[in-house]
């Protein structure tokens, strides 16, 4: 396939997954809403935000970070996205992977939210680097678990490519790693819960407490590119994790119940859990998950 | 405490009549209506697409004045769920559409409401609630509550009652979607044509200004 | 519970002692008193914690009147320790040495009945009128309603009635709605 073809198609697919992204953030205040007895929003509510946010006019002036932290924040997805094969087989949505990307996956996955906790920084809004540090140190914590389950992953296939940790686990759903290596799964599947910032590791935003916190100070075209820079980043993570996990996708059909079932894990555990604090969260996450990421590797090292 | 001199009395004008034109459907000087802009062909019908969004995605600015507030809650959960309307709280100015005076509104709560209410992005809508806000209610003959609401902000609707119930606010929630819509909840545009006006009329009361004139 | 009025009348003289109810006792004192009586009070008897501190104003007899609310948090019995203090020379010595919470009474009675607390912290800064230039708000000969007329006016059109006739023409002579109506 050329490359200007293959650009083209990922620049299609970038918008694919914005808008996959926005729906199911859209199905998610629905779902939310139905647990809390409410009728809800529609699910193309996040559809409408975006568009208002665009067409509000803005005059908010900070320093230069505050300016280039939501372009962080969507670069941070887009590039996250671009790294990460969607479908196997399909030359479109296979995107640029090579040999190596999982490491710089894992470097993609916390990009956004150094550039945010620098313009954050910049905002002058107290609760922007309140929020800032509370989610650093969150991420600090989860990135453990998650490494750990990565190294796991990749001493079973003796490769870093995500390319090649797919075809080991084709042939069955007992080759998938859900299966394979359970307790690398356990520890990964944990971290996303951090990842993903739903309740109980919601301490980033924390509602009651510091209100929308690091983005507070943020309106008009630099909120939008960060919601989708947010949509994106949700929807690439969760094509990570089915890549790794659940043995890829071979149908758009197949990635696309694969990855709401993956994204609905952690809304269900949001739904019915309230929120740690920032120590407790810490503490939980370099507790048994650590010791089950351990375990995972160990458990390819022996066998 | 010393007893300082009275301060002079207010002089009050009426705001001046014959608004300079607006674009169409109520687009004002921040969408600012270039040259460019005014020779668009489909210029009615982006506007009418951008006031669609506007009216179907109003986020709430999360601050209570006065006892109305009570009322502001229950529209969040079950039983009256504002969020079906596409509405939310926000707690920052800087993401708000709509600034609610929820009742009676002390002096130094003015000052706030100013404050926030600059800090909003255009455009912003401004919703008077309850009696207090309309002509001072129950707490008139307060020392430290204003009476009247428009003469400091630009109300877009007011919702009358002491306290109006939610079924109320919900009401007129829909009627300022309407509005929007239809390009008539133009406050905002209000609010920087007679500039000097409400400047004025809020340094009459606010005696310890200490803020910027305008609040960026 | 009378026995601590009663040694309190013999210690520190009292003008007057009342027994509202059986766990509200009031007793009235010299102001020159107070600190002494709170210091004893505070050191020698339950009645450890100060639960408020509040102004009133007599316009007519020229006085105002402090009242400290102390409670013996184990018995549920309050004290009232009331003191009449001159108008015009509002002074009163300040009690923020026995009890540090009392600096935020004394500074809310300082701006609102323009009592003056020499020593304590905090006397003159607002806490919660701000750039307030009238005598204070409640002080009984502050007018509200003249005040309100001349810096907030009224929208054009507001009806004044008169409660007790409105109500009449409303609801009858009895005044209210009964169930059988």
């Amino acid at each position: 396939m050329p490359l200007g073809i293959k650009i083209a198609w990922s620049f299609l697919g970038v918008l694919v997954a914005i808008a996959y992204g926005l729906v199911i953030a859209g199905i998610i205040r629905k779902v939310m809403a139905r647990i809390q007895g409410r009728i809800g929003p529609p699910v193309w509510q996040q559809f409408i935000d975006l568009g208002k946010v665009i067409f509000q006019r803005t005059a908010t002036r900070h320093g230069w970070m505050f300016y280039l932290a939501p372009i962080f924040r969507a670069g941070g997805g887009i590039g996250l996205y671009l790294l990460i094969p969607v479908v196997i087989g399909v030359p479109a949505l296979s995107n640029f992977s090579f040999n190596g990307d999982l490491l710089l996956v894992m470097y993609f996955i916390f990009f956004g939210s150094l550039g945010m906790a620098l313009g954050a920084a910049d905002s002058g809004h107290p609760h922007s680097p309140i929020g800032i540090s509370r989610g650093l140190s969150q991420m600090t914590a989860y990135e453990l678990p998650f490494a750990l389950a990565m190294v796991a992953l990749a001493a079973q296939v003796h490769s870093f490519s995500i390319h090649d940790i797919i075809m080991a686990q084709q042939g069955g759903i007992l080759h998938w790693n859900l299966f394979a290596n359970p307790l690398a799964a356990i520890a990964a599947f944990i971290a996303f819960l951090g990842m993903n910032m739903y309740a109980p590791f919601n301490i980033v935003g924390a509602p009651q407490e510091i209100p929308v916190g690091p983005p507070t100070e943020y309106n008009s075209i630099f909120l939008s590119l960060m919601m989708s820079g947010r949509a994106i980043l949700a929807v690439a993570k969760i094509v990570l994790y089915m890549d790794l996990f659940l043995g890829g996708a071979h149908s758009i059909l197949a990635a696309f119940v694969k990855t709401i079932i993956i994204y609905f894990w952690s809304v269900f555990v949001g739904a019915v859990f309230p929120r740690f604090r920032t120590e407790q969260a810490v503490r939980f996450f370099l507790g048994w998950p650590t010791v089950a990421g351990i375990a995972g590797v160990l458990l390819v090292l022996i066998r | 405490m010393d007893n300082k001199p009275k301060s002079t009395l207010p002089v009050l004008v009426e705001p001046p009549k014959g608004a300079q034109p607006h674009g169409p459907l109520g687009h004002g000087y921040f969408l600012g209506e270039t040259k460019r802009q005014q020779a668009l062909p489909m210029r009615e019908s982006l506007a009418k697409i951008k006031n669609w969004f506007r009216a179907n995605s109003l986020w709430v600015m999360a601050y209570g004045t006065g006892c109305g507030g009570i009322e502001l809650r229950p529209l969040t959960t079950a039983r009256f769920d504002f969020e079906r309307f596409g509405m939310a709280m926000r707690p920052t100015p800087r993401q708000s559409n709509v600034i609610i005076i929820s009742g009676y509104l002390a002096v130094k709560s003015l000052k706030r409401v100013i404050r926030a209410y600059e800090q909003m992005p255009s455009p912003k809508w401004v919703v008077g609630l309850g009696s207090c806000t309309i002509n001072g209610g129950m707490y008139w003959d307060s020392y430290n509550t204003i009476n009247r609401l428009d003469l400091y902000v630009p109300v877009d609707i007011y919702i009358a009652g002491c306290m109006p119930r939610p079924e109320a606010l919900l009401a007129g929630f829909g009627e300022l979607m309407k509005m929007i819509k239809r390009g008539e909840a133009n406050g905002w545009n209000h609010y920087l044509e007679n500039f000097d006006w409400y400047k004025e009329n809020q340094k009459k009361v606010i005696n310890d200004w200490n803020m910027p004139d305008y609040n960026w | 519970m009378m026995h601590i009025l009663d040694e309190i009348r013999e210690r520190f003289g009292a003008e007057w002692q009342n027994e509202q109810r059986p766990d509200l006792l009031q007793i009235g004192v010299q102001a020159k008193t107070i600190v002494p009586l709170l210091t004893w009070l505070k050191a020698h008897t339950p009645f450890v914690q100060l639960t408020h501190l509040s102004a009133v104003d007599w316009i007519e007899d020229g006085e105002f009147q402090l009242t400290y609310l102390l409670t013996d948090p184990k018995a549920h019995v309050s004290l009232m320790v009331c003191t009449r203090i001159d108008r015009e020379q509002a002074e009163a010595e300040s009690i923020h040495a026995l009890w540090p919470q009392a600096v935020t009474y004394e500074q809310e009675i300082n701006e609102m009945f323009g009592i003056h607390f020499p020593g304590s912290p905090r006397q003159g800064v607002p806490f919660i009128l701000e750039g307030w230039n009238d005598i204070p708000p409640m002080r009984r000969d502050f007018d509200t309603v003249a005040y309100m007329n001349s810096h907030h006016p009224s929208r054009p059109g507001r009806e004044h009635t008169d409660p007790r006739a409105y109500i009449g023409k409303v609801f009858g002579e009895r005044g209210y709605l009964h169930d059988d109506d």
